[in-house]
């Protein structure tokens, strides 16, 4: 520590080792250990009838071997009437037509990623034979704990210890896609509603393709002038029916009423998914006016 | 003579330059040197891929950085963990900014032994939840999002937005240990699933 200090070294060495130790930091950095987790990429797995295999790349971050078990599910996004998302996940008993649940294995199914490490799971397809076209789902669960798990011991004969085991799972949905792809969605209904400072959107939608329709929901609040008071946007996954619910703030501000909800549908300006897996479809907009 | 005179004073010169320069000055040229030599072979495989387009994809990852504490606990005493207190059991989700997740907890009725010979009750409350949307990890901070939810039903409208793109969720519990708990260390799962409800 002391012959950092300026008093035993001269100015310009001082400001030599300060370079020196700026360098070293940014060196460094991409060894930084920020995560403990396990790295699932990508989001989303696509195979088809052409190409019926494909991978999942995890990650070990960490400095412990971190145990990995790989298994499916059914679950695909619904929502309640107002317009609240939940993926509830199914390993068996599932009656969806375009469940992909049984027919895709992965290999390996258990394995122990060493600390800093990675790993690919790969995926195969064994679709049953006249499979209709469009699209088929199922969730890759990806289940990851530290690599050695300790067992408590008590130390005096007379004590409960007590330990927790925090095990992650990361649900990452695989699809399969056979013959001609559609891509349809259908604006059942649309309302916007004043609450205090805020609007609520809330849109119900049908997909109307023969696969997932994967977009954005954008909504923009304007006044009678087409002046933006406000916007949001998210994500959208439409496999069947669903609502979906955003909020917009009403800001303060000179803003001539009515004030109009302009809503947006679109699959295209997605970019966490390559744009070669993307289906794209029919894009639908929408403008409501609130009436107070 | 005078060959052998030049031939010196190169050497002197030679001496003196390499003199002049600070140690520090040589490390960081030897580093940045290897910094170029790594960056120079990464370019290589560029270059030699062509023309290539990709999609950046941040890779969902579910942390649990640390595990919900009890400590050792006593016969007849039931002993509770605040989901505000130190000993929180702390889950941190990180993904791509701005995106809806489902999140999912699986949580134990009890307690067992290893030899399973003996369990211990543990039980969570409607307000032993809390879910951080802006980077906050730390369970005693200051959080905001969802505060003293049901662990059992949580929120639907959770997005990965916080700071770094993360969100963390805080479980408190407490188990109850019967008069006549047999000594020993027991073992529960929690488990929290995650899935993007957007792709």
């Amino acid at each position: 520590m002391k012959m950092f200090t300026s008093l035993e070294i001269p100015a310009s060495r001082n400001k030599t080792w300060r370079g020196f130790f700026i360098i070293l930091v940014l060196l460094a950095l991409p060894l930084v250990d920020v995560l403990a987790g396990v790295l699932v990429a990508p989001s989303v797995v696509i195979l088809s009838d052409k190409n019926r295999t494909g991978r999942l790349n995890l990650q070990n971050p960490s400095n412990t071997p971190k145990e990995v078990g790989i298994s499916f599910s059914f679950g695909i996004p619904e929502s309640d009437s107002l317009g609240n998302v939940n993926i509830h996940l199914q390993d068996s008993a599932v009656t969806d037509p375009r469940s992909a649940l049984g027919w895709i294995k992965a290999f390996p199914r258990k394995l122990i990623i060493p600390a800093n490490g990675s790993q690919i799971v790969r995926f195969v397809a064994n679709p049953p034979k006249n499979l209709t076209d469009g699209e088929y789902w199922a969730r890759i669960v990806v289940e990851s704990q530290e690599g050695a798990t300790s067992i408590p011991m008590a130390t005096k004969g007379d004590k409960i210890t007590t330990k927790l085991n925090m095990i992650m799972r990361t649900a990452v949905m695989i699809k399969y896609r056979t013959g001609d792809l559609v891509a349809a969605l259908k604006l059942n209904d649309a309302q916007a509603k004043k609450k205090d400072s805020l609007i609520n959107v809330l849109v119900d939608l049908s997909n109307e393709g023969n696969v997932s329709y994967i977009g954005l929901l954008k909504c923009r609040l304007v006044d009678a002038d087409g002046k933006e008071i406000s916007k949001n946007k998210i994500q959208l996954a439409v496999y069947h029916d669903l609502k979906r619910s955003m909020t917009l703030p009403l800001k303060e501000g000179n803003y001539k009423k009515p004030y109009k909800v302009e809503v947006t549908i679109t699959n295209k300006g997605r970019k966490d998914i390559p744009v070669d897996e993307m289906v794209f479809g029919n894009d639908i907009s929408y403008t409501m006016t609130l009436n107070n | 003579m005078n060959l052998r005179l030049e031939k010196g004073m190169k050497t002197h010169k030679k001496r003196k330059i390499s003199s002049l320069l600070p140690t520090g000055f040589k490390v960081i040229a030897l580093i940045f040197s290897l910094a170029m030599i790594m960056f120079s072979s990464a370019l290589a495989q560029d270059v030699a891929v062509g023309q290539a387009t990709a999609t950046v994809q941040t890779p969902l990852t579910v942390t649990a950085t640390a595990a919900l504490a009890f400590g050792t606990v006593f016969q007849g005493v039931p002993k509770s963990v605040a989901v505000n207190s130190a000993n929180a059991g702390v889950f941190t989700i990180t993904g791509q900014a701005g995106t809806g997740i489902s999140v999912y907890l699986q949580l134990p009725d009890y307690m067992s032994t290893s030899s399973g010979d003996d369990r211990m009750v543990i039980a969570f409350s409607s307000t032993d939840c809390s879910i951080d949307t802006t980077g906050i990890v730390d369970p005693t901070g200051a959080i905001v999002g969802w505060v003293g939810t049901n662990p059992y039903s949580l929120p639907a409208t959770v997005t990965v937005s916080g700071a770094g793109a993360s969100s963390a969720i805080f479980l408190g519990g407490s188990v109850n240990p019967s008069v006549d708990q047999a000594a020993g260390a027991y073992t529960a799962d929690i488990i929290l699933t995650v899935a993007y409800n957007g792709t």
